[in-house]
């Protein structure tokens, strides 16, 4: 069996000096490599051999098989490199391809608001969905019988107390509760309302909380942020107005607006024909929900905020109905 | 809330356009919803003079109207039997729209222009009461009063010419609910104070006492109850003056007494009850709570299932009105009613809307008292309704008023320490700014000091009671826009949260992978959410039964969607989604909300084909093993080399072939085929694999220390084992590995293969082999004794067959 392979191995070098065309070498890599050729052959014969012969057997040709492999690929590159005439490849098929992953439009418009804040010096924070009603209201200066708990719309669990948040708010109190003061973070998340579903409302959305706790905090310093917010976010170009409203948790409290980027603020459909957009809440922390908290209301004061993602999506890829979000049609997310 | 321009004029004098108004007053928090003009139907019709009257030639019924309309003279053909020379008419004029056609059957609106009439020209219309929506006299043209002005717009001289602004009002602002309310806002903007309109009392000699008697007996929920009475009245349709202010605030005009008590809440904010002196039993009125349940017929015709505890208004022997919400039917005011008791009372705020709420009723009385009404209006509102009821309906207004206060609201005064405003606000203000401003709203120093001053409160401000809200109050009338843009306030570096999620990590490796993210609804019907086997969390006010119980797993959201996008021709999907599951637990495990679980995971989903189509490459449709791959790649990025794979052969009501996961020794997570059973309730018709996994688990370990490349070349060896197909891939690969010496660095499965060549019973395995040593490059004998070594251990531990040994690169 040795002496074959040394045969085979000399056999091997004397062909592949003769080989001048493609073809010839096409003729050389079928007799000895292929599945059928005289190498492969060989291997078949390895399976009549004693056992102990076996191993060191094997070894050899594989060796020879390396060899081989090697001589014609040598051949193969010198040929190439002379100028040839070749049968001319159709380069205009399609190339292959693989699945792409996608990031939904809700997250990547989270990212860039996080993106923003984080630049800001804020940090993260996340809480439970499902939320009792001291989390989501009481210790938010929402009494219990209170009027402003009609502007929530809650969706209540079997069980009295607990409820599906309104509001990212409860994660403030979550992390004050742990937290002493200073807290700077944001909280992103999905809630819940009661409203009746249509093209620009959905009963499941996502907000963004903020909140900043110190020190000195201002509405002055809450009013400075928010403008760097909307302008990195929306351009630096964009008009804004701060406009007094009513939130339990936070006094004073204040409504942003911007102009409309549609019309401009000539008035259209989307901004209800007055040229502004509502898109952010925001205010000084109420002094009841540092009591609820148990942080001293003297010394520090604060700053919360929060916006509708979905909303803020719609506007910025000008989508006409919210529930594309939650449709998930590939065709409408592999845009993004 | 909908207040008219002309109304709050009556108050204070304002004239800025519509849009500047909007912006003053959203400068203070009044933003405004809409504006409306009224009376814009009467748009081309104006005061006219009849000045000559002839007969038509060609039509006896017709003549010919030379008609004065301040601008010049128009011929006008008129067909009605009264129009006579010297009447002041309503002319629309060529252009207008009639508001109705008296000869369209469903009388649709007219447009008029100039037209021959039976040959003779005319030029404009001169209207019925019923054309112009007024009246039902349709034959007769309408005839003004004589000393109407030649050429005003029909709507002015009608009075319907308005602006309808409506505004949008938080619930802490009750004292908005009101045309003063507003009107006091507009003061603060213009600097002067409303004025409002003055009473003049007539009272009879006979006092009210006479007639009734009034016990309070809930105490505790009514603070103040006060009547007067009126009797010998007339009722009778409102003036058209009242009728035109409730209509323009959408209110239906009832009759002179009801309009007035409508017209009073509109204009001061507190609500008022009138009753039919005649239909109340025994001469008492007793405020009590419900002893039982009842029911309730209320002045819309509705009966009410009233439960016990309800504060209501009664007579000697019966209930006649829900307290602050709505008035009853046995005592409601008619055409024949003669003699009135007028309410005006201070409720309970939370007693209200407990009342509101449980009979699921929301009035305009109830909206107010809930958000709290001003306690010192209570007389000045019953005053004001007496005095324009007798103006209306005549009769006499008895003398005095029954007035119970049995829980007396006391004046207000909160402290203010003007540094501190300037700590909320980061203003510079001084003290002498800060009184200014608050002055502007009727909020007064009564005592000074240099530190802390002391302010009285309007009654109606029932929303400022701290330090606080004074600060809001400044804060509102300096102006938001005033206050500096600054973003001066230290950042503590040293207190940091963390700066990334680490489902924010997970999402950007799978979407790595190829898979599309999804946003599903976490509310679904109970037959999906429970497919997730652990007990589910329901919804006790849900939408509807399609979303009344959340999801205990992520499958059947992406199922949804799977079907979704079968149906627009869509087989071939990656889809993820990062989310919350919920499930009741009563256990004693620590839950952040009592009796309730959530945790986070993260749902792969994998469906069709393995690759998109391409003419290169075979087609095929992904199984169990490309999910398993997909967990293992997500499981490697995140450096959790520890994961295991538990093969159970059961499965669940969810999924078959199922692999339970364990990651660091904990269960994290299943993958498998989705059962076809469950496939088919989401009319799916082929197969889906799906990984559901506790996000928590999949956090990224800390990033250990760099290894050192080894320096020494390894050498592979490719080992092909015969053996019984019970025998698990797994367990040979796991038994080479621990039997090996240190010299096998790598061990992968890369072929199976069971079929015709081989005997029955059989398969065959093949590994391929890494072999290095840290210290030295290894020599042909070293490695096949390691090779030999491992091959007699397969043999004889599997009862194994070695195929083939080779070499590979
Ligand atoms: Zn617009």
């Amino acid at each position: 069996m040795d002496s074959k392979v040394t045969q085979l191995r000399h056999q091997a070098e004397t062909e592949i000096a003769a080989v001048t065309t493609q073809q010839q070498l096409e003729e050389f890599r079928i007799k000895f490599l292929s599945r059928k050729g005289l190498i492969a052959s060989l291997f078949d014969a390895l399976r009549s051999v004693k056992p102990s012969e076996k191993p060191a057997l094997g070894r050899l040709l594989n060796e020879l098989r390396a060899h081989t492999q090697g001589l014609y690929d040598h051949k193969a590159a010198s040929l190439e490199s002379v100028p040839k005439r070749r049968t001319p490849m159709d380069l205009t098929l399609p190339g292959r391809r693989s699945y792409l992953g996608s990031k939904h439009p809700l997250s990547q418009t989270l990212d860039e608001i996080k993106s923003i804040f984080v630049s800001m010096g804020f940090g993260i924070a996340d809480g439970p969905e499902i939320e009792d009603d001291y989390h989501n209201f009481e210790a938010l200066n929402f009494p219990p019988n209170h009027p402003a708990r009609d502007t929530q719309d809650t969706f209540f669990l079997s069980d009295k107390n607990a409820l599906l948040r309104t509001h990212t708010s409860p994660v403030q109190i979550r992390v004050m509760e742990k937290h002493p003061p200073p807290v700077r973070i944001i909280m992103p998340g999905r809630v819940y309302r009661n409203e009746a579903i249509s093209s620009r409302s959905y009963c499941v959305f996502y907000q963004v909380e903020g909140l900043f706790v110190d020190r000195g905090v201002t509405f002055s310093d809450l009013k400075g942020t928010l403008v760097s917010f909307i302008k990195q976010f929306y351009g630096s170009g964009l008009k804004y107005k701060f406009r007094p409203t009513f939130f339990p948790f936070t006094e004073p409290s204040a409504d942003i607006y911007i102009t409309c980027f549609v019309c401009g603020g000539k008035g259209c459909k989307l901004c209800k024909q007055n040229g502004w957009l509502e898109i952010l809440g925001c205010g000084m922390v109420d002094p009841n929900v540092f009591r609820y908290v148990g942080y001293d209301a003297e010394k520090y004061t604060g700053y919360a905020f929060g916006m509708g993602v979905d909303r803020i999506a719609l506007l910025r890829y000008g989508i006409d109905d919210i529930r594309l979000f939650y449709e998930n049609d590939v065709r409408f997310l592999n845009q993004f | 809330m909908k207040v008219l321009q002309s109304w709050l004029q009556q108050y204070i004098e304002f004239s800025l356009p519509p849009d500047e108004f909007a912006d003053k007053l959203s400068k203070l928090g009044l933003e405004f919803e809409g504006v409306e003009r009224t009376g814009e139907e009467y748009n081309g019709f104006v005061v006219g003079k009849v000045l000559e009257r002839t007969q038509h030639p060609n039509a006896e019924k017709l003549s010919i109207c030379k008609v004065n309309v301040g601008t010049g003279t128009l011929q006008i053909v008129c067909g009605a039997p009264n129009v006579a020379a010297g009447q002041k008419v309503a002319v629309g004029m060529s252009g207008a729209i009639v508001p109705r056609n008296q000869h369209d059957p469903s009388g649709k609106p007219l447009p008029l222009s100039t037209v021959k009439i039976r040959g003779i020209e005319s030029s404009g219309m001169i209207c019925s009461e019923y054309e112009l929506d007024l009246g039902k006299d349709a034959d007769n043209i309408l005839v003004l009063e004589s000393n109407a002005k030649i050429g005003k717009p029909l709507a002015e001289y009608l009075g319907v010419a308005d602006i309808v602004y409506d505004i949008e009002t938080t619930p802490n602002r009750p004292d908005w609910l009101s045309h003063i309310g507003i009107a006091r806002e507009i003061g603060a903007i213009v600097g002067r104070k409303p004025k409002l309109p003055k009473l003049k009392l007539k009272e009879a000699a006979i006092p009210v006492s006479k007639h009734l008697t009034v016990k309070v007996q809930d105490t505790q929920n009514c603070y103040r109850f006060a009547v007067r009475m009126i009797c010998g009245l007339k009722v009778e349709p409102s003036p058209r003056w009242l009728q035109n202010a409730l209509k323009g605030l959408n209110l239906r005009p009832v009759n002179s007494v009801v309009d007035v008590t409508n017209y009073v809440m509109m204009e001061c904010g507190q609500p008022l009850h009138p009753f039919d002196y005649a239909l109340l039993k025994g001469k008492q009125i007793i405020v009590r709570q419900t002893k039982r349940s009842s029911s309730f017929i209320t002045l819309d015709g509705q009966e009410r299932k009233l439960p016990d505890g309800v504060v209501m208004v009664c007579d000697a022997e019966r209930e006649v009105s829900i307290a602050g919400v709505m008035g009853g039917a046995n005592s409601e005011i008619s055409d024949s009613t003669v003699d009135i008791v007028l309410e005006s009372a201070y409720w309970n705020p939370s007693s209200i809307r407990r009342t509101s709420k449980l009979l699921g009723v929301s009035t305009d009385a109830s909206q107010r008292f809930e958000r709290g009404a001003d306690p010192d209006g209570v007389l000045y509102g019953l005053n004001r309704a007496a005095q324009l009821i007798v103006d209306m309906a005549g009769g006499e207004l008895l003398k005095g008023v029954i007035d119970i206060y049995p829980r007396k609201v006391k004046e207000r005064f909160v402290p203010l320490r003007p540094e501190r405003v300037n700590l909320v606000l980061g203003t510079k203000l001084t003290t002498v700014q800060t009184v200014r401003l608050l002055r502007l709203l009727d909020i007064v120093p009564t005592k000074r000091g240099s530190k802390r001053l002391m302010f009285r409160v309007p009654s109606y401000r029932v929303d400022i009671t701290r330090e606080i809200d004074l600060i809001e109050e400044v804060g509102r009338v300096y102006g938001y826009d005033k206050i500096e843009d600054k973003t001066t306030a230290t950042v503590d570096f040293a207190h940091f949260f963390p700066k990334e999620s680490h489902a924010d990590h997970v999402r950007e490796k799978v979407i790595g992978l190829g898979f599309c993210e999804t946003i599903t609804n976490s509310m679904q019907e109970t037959k999906k959410a429970i497919l997730g086997g652990a007990t589910p969390a329901r919804i006790s006010n849900p939408q509807n039964r399609e979303m009344d119980t959340l999801r205990t797993s992520l499958v059947p959201g992406l199922l949804d969607v799977v079907a979704r996008n079968f149906n627009y021709g869509n087989n071939d999907l990656r889809l993820f989604e990062i989310g919350h599951v919920f499930s009741r637990d009563e256990s004693e495990r620590p839950k952040l909300v009592e009796n309730f679980l959530e945790e986070q995971r993260l749902c792969l989903l994998m469906t069709g084909m393995v690759a998109p189509r391409h003419w290169g490459s075979p087609s095929t449709c992904v199984n169990i093993f490309d999910v398993k791959g997909k967990v293992i790649d997500l499981l490697e990025q995140n450096g959790l080399d520890k994961g295991k794979f538990i093969s159970y052969s059961t499965s669940d009501s969810l999924v078959e072939n199922r692999i339970a996961l364990e990651i660091n020794g904990t269960y994290g997570g299943y993958l498998g085929l989705v059962r076809a059973e469950v496939l088919n309730t989401f009319g799916i018709g082929q197969e889906v694999f799906v990984a559901e996994l506790n996000l928590e688990l999949l956090a990224p370990t800390d990033k250990s220390l760099y290894e050192p490349l080894p320096r020494f070349p390894k050498v592979k060896r490719d080992l092909g084992f015969i053996v019984d197909v019970g025998i698990s891939a797994e367990g040979l690969q796991k038994s080479i590995k621990e039997f090996s010496s240190g010299l096998l660095q790598g061990i992968e499965l890369f072929d199976v293969y069971q079929g015709d060549q081989l005997p029955a019973g059989k398969k065959s395995l093949a590994f391929s082999l890494e072999l290095m040593s840290p210290d030295k490059t290894l020599t042909d004998a070293e490695i096949d004794t390691e090779v030999r070594n491992i091959v007699t251990h397969v043999q004889d531990r599997f009862n194994a067959l070695l195929r083939s040994v080779e070499r590979s690169t």
